[in-house]
């Protein structure tokens, strides 16, 4: 399965949600998708989900166009929006069941997979209870479960960790993880951006409709942040010692903008892996006591606010 | 035609398969746990029970034997049965429906594979089982007023048919005002209207049931007179509630699907059938002057549909425009029965000239049949050419407001054109009066003079013989409106074609 977002336009009167953005990925990858509020995420999202028609381009779900064939392509996607399910008063089963129907699943088929879903999602102990009476984290494995019950092939999570507890958000995580293994096309927007970082094989940076960065993870941290940074910490009682350290650093090779940040030495590396090495056997060899010598890595947080200026339309 | 066939045969042939459509079972499911249905149905009981107990207490105290007791307790329950459902169940299918509008459920619903019509259906089936559900449960009582006599069983049975068929097109029009898209001040305002409606309703139905209760229906079936009539009746029921069917299903379609398509062929084979059934009745009764129901009825319904394809926006979305046949012969007969303004006009246009025609010819055969007297005819007369005049006006009306609206604000949403429309058309027609009210001239005479552009005065002219003026007025007035309108027409008609397939450019490079 491969999605792809060729040229995708969309526009709402005068308003360009999305700009002609082109991106794409494959199975068994998580695609994050970020941006400000108002950047065109939710409207890319509906349409890859085949609610909207976009104004122009096109979205390819494994060849098969959201445009020309949404009822074929409407079969390979779950969607799972940013608000939670609303009918209060049915039990989880019969929500379940209830979607299981409307994609057209039938007798034994739809027992056996609604069954499965209730196992996959971890709902089946609550199977039986009202929608209304469970948590939000518990709604939103619901929800997720109700977008995998016919099995899509491409799944699409708008916002789904928005105000789940720590412990609901790990266990998303580690379902989409699972989803991954599964060999599932799954693009998901969020602004808890360092929760992406640690499951998205790639990432789309949006704002105004437009695309600012795409690619894998350390392509996008690359890019934006060419050079390392490494912090150096001396043994608690020779603090005196950073002047002469920074001096030592600055005389070295490879190394630039040497500088002392709350007690601790930062510089940047030009140079790779190796040439750190060296930096670190250097300054042991010259009798600094050295506790600690960390690469600061730049994360998404960082890239985010240094590519989006925070416009909507 | 063959793809379609073989799909049929299929689904035909997979019957073992068949299930009930998925939002009756969720519907269903949600309606009989909650209190209100629970609650009403109890209810409900409780009053048949109490209604039952008073009546034979009441008669037991009776030395004669009270022959027509049965009769008596069915009127009371058709009556008790009639508020409750007219009331009830209508009122709780519609704020169901709106509910779930206004949660966003519709969006999800969009992603499966269930189609609007199906959504719909789903709703009415669900309401018409819940009519069942209280029918069922006053059957019993029912069956009881014809042990005590004074009700025939086809009477129970033909009255509770029709009340059951007014329930569900009153279910059917709840569907269509929750679908509405109006936030829900609008909405709470048209549940007061529907409300006070169904009193009126209610009042028809009873009436209706009681004089049938009264004469008896058992004696008239060898009649084939009462059958045709009920059919009538049954059938415009029908038709009624089909139309707010098509309309509440294009209001959940999603905005790039073909909403008028649906919608329009509905109209149209309705108009058609109703034309027919008109012509039978004008056949059976010898009376040219029941066209003027056919035509009545297509005018109202013209004049809603002139205001909704005035409303629509030019531009088609790919989805539709996909769907446009190749064929120019095809590609023709879409463009009336697909979105957009310009196809909608020639739509209400032809089914406006049509009718007029149709009608005319009815009244010249028939004239040229029957001698009719004179009275009659003039009342004819008049009555089409107010109608061709009142045609002229809203044409007029409505391309001047596509004019305005295309010209000066092009950007604002093509809803704005149906209300210009409106304001124009209210406007031109409360301005002489205020006029007249500064001037201290107002009076009913003022106002049923000749008043050149108010629609409304047509209506209500002192004078007949002025109407010509009307009609000068409103044909030089529709010609300078095409006039203005004829390029963007032009425009419209060259643009509707499927579009060219392009060839997109290759994607950026993959993520990973």
């Amino acid at each position: 399965m491969k999605v792809e977002v060729q040229n995708l336009r969309k526009e709402f009167g005068k308003t360009v949600a999305v700009n002609d953005i082109s991106f794409s990925f494959d199975a068994g990858h998580i695609f994050g998708f970020v941006g400000p509020n108002g950047a065109g995420k939710t409207t890319t999202m509906r349409i890859i989900s085949t609610i909207e028609e976009p104004t122009a381009g096109d979205v390819l779900l494994n060849g098969v166009s959201v445009c020309q064939e949404p009822e074929l392509a409407r079969r390979t996607v779950g969607y799972v929006p940013d608000s939670l399910p609303a009918h209060g008063d049915i039990t989880v089963h019969e929500y379940l069941d209830f979607y299981a129907r409307a994609y057209g699943l039938k007798g034994g088929k739809r027992t056996q997979a609604v069954e499965a879903i209730e196992e996959f999602t971890n709902v089946a102990g609550i199977r039986e209870k009202h929608l209304k009476a469970l948590s939000k984290g518990m709604k939103q494995r619901v929800t997720l479960g109700r977008a995998l019950v016919y099995d899509p092939d491409v799944l699409v999570l708008d916002e789904p960790a928005a105000g789940l507890d720590p412990r609901a958000r790990v266990e998303l995580r580690e379902l989409l993880m699972l989803l991954a293994e599964r060999r599932k096309a799954i693009l998901i927007s969020s602004h808890i951006l360092t929760e992406l970082t640690e499951i998205c094989n790639g990432i789309v940076i949006i704002e105004r409709g437009k695309i600012l960065e795409t690619g894998t993870i350390d392509e996008v941290l690359k890019k934006s942040a060419p050079r390392r940074t490494v912090a150096i910490r001396l043994l608690e009682g020779n603090h005196h010692q950073n002047p002469q350290l920074i001096r030592e650093l600055l005389q070295t090779p490879q190394v630039e903008n040497a500088r002392e940040v709350t007690n601790e030495i930062h510089f940047e590396l030009t140079g790779d892996e190796s040439a750190a090495c060296d930096i670190l056997g250097m300054l042991i060899a010259k009798k600094f006591k050295i506790i600690e010598f960390r690469q600061t890595k730049a994360n998404l947080e960082d890239i985010f606010m240094n590519v989006t200026k925070g416009g909507v339309q | 035609m063959n793809a379609q066939l073989f799909r049929l045969k299929s689904h035909l042939a997979g019957w073992r398969e068949w299930e009930m459509n998925p939002i009756v079972i969720k519907e269903l499911r949600q309606g009989v746990r909650s209190w209100s249905v629970t609650g009403m149905l109890m209810l409900f009981l409780v009053v048949l029970f109490v209604a039952s107990l008073g009546f034979l207490i009441t008669s037991s105290f009776d030395a004669t034997a009270n022959l027509g007791l049965g009769g008596t307790m069915f009127s009371c329950f058709v009556i008790i049965l009639a508020v409750a459902s007219m009331f009830f169940i209508p009122l709780y299918t519609g704020v169901r429906v709106a509910g779930e509008r206004a949660e966003n459920n519709m969006d999800l619903l969009y992603v499966t594979t269930l189609s609007p019509t199906r959504i719909i259906l789903g709703k009415f089936l669900c309401s018409a089982y819940i009519v069942l559900l209280f029918f069922s449960a006053c059957m019993p009582f029912m069956a009881f007023t014809n042990l005590l006599r004074g009700v025939d069983l086809p009477t129970v049975f033909f009255i509770l048919a029709f009340l059951f068929l007014f329930v569900c097109a009153a279910n059917m029009v709840a569907i269509f005002l929750a679908c509405l898209p109006l936030s829900r001040p609008f909405k709470f305002l048209f549940v007061l209207y529907g409300i006070f409606q169904s009193f009126f309703v209610i009042g028809s139905l009873v009436a209706l049931s009681l004089e049938l209760l009264r004469s008896g229906v058992g004696a008239k079936m060898a009649e084939p007179y009462f059958w045709v009539t009920s059919t009538t009746v049954a059938a415009v029921v029908v038709a009624g509630a089909g139309l707010f069917f098509v309309l509440s299903v294009a209001l959940i379609s999603p905005p790039s699907a073909n909403r008028a398509l649906g919608v329009r062929a509905y109209i149209t084979a309705a108009w058609l059938a109703g034309g027919l059934l008109t012509l039978y009745w004008v056949w059976r009764q010898s009376e040219a002057r029941l066209i003027m129901v056919w035509q009545t009825v297509t005018y109202i319904l013209m004049f809603c549909a002139l205001l909704n394809v005035i409303s629509n926006a030019d531009r088609l979305s790919l989805r539709v425009r996909r769907a446009i046949p190749q064929p120019a012969p095809g590609r023709a007969l879409a463009f009336f029965f697909f979105n957009g303004a310009a196809g909608g006009l020639c739509w209400v246009a032809a089914l406006v000239a049509l009718t007029l025609l149709g009608g005319n010819a009815v009244l010249e055969v028939k004239k040229w049949m029957v001698t009719v007297p004179g009275g009659a005819d003039s009342g004819i007369d008049l009555f089409l050419s107010e109608m061709r005049i009142t045609f002229l006006y809203a044409f007029s009306y409505a391309l001047t407001a596509l004019f305005i609206h295309r010209k000066f604000l092009p950007t604002r949403s093509p809803k704005l054109a149906g209300l210009l429309a409106l304001l124009l058309a209210g406007g031109w027609a409360m301005a002489p009066g205020i006029f007249l009210f500064f001037a201290n001239r107002l009076s009913r005479k003022s106002i049923e003079g000749l008043q050149l552009g108010n629609v409304f005065n047509v209506l209500y002219t002192r004078d007949p013989s002025e109407l010509v003026w009307h009609l000068y007025f409103a044909l030089g007035w529709l010609v300078i409106a095409i006039f203005l309108n004829l390029g963007w027409f032009r425009q419209q008609a060259g643009q509707f074609r499927r579009p060219t397939e392009i060839t997109l450019p290759p994607v950026l490079p993959p993520a990973s």
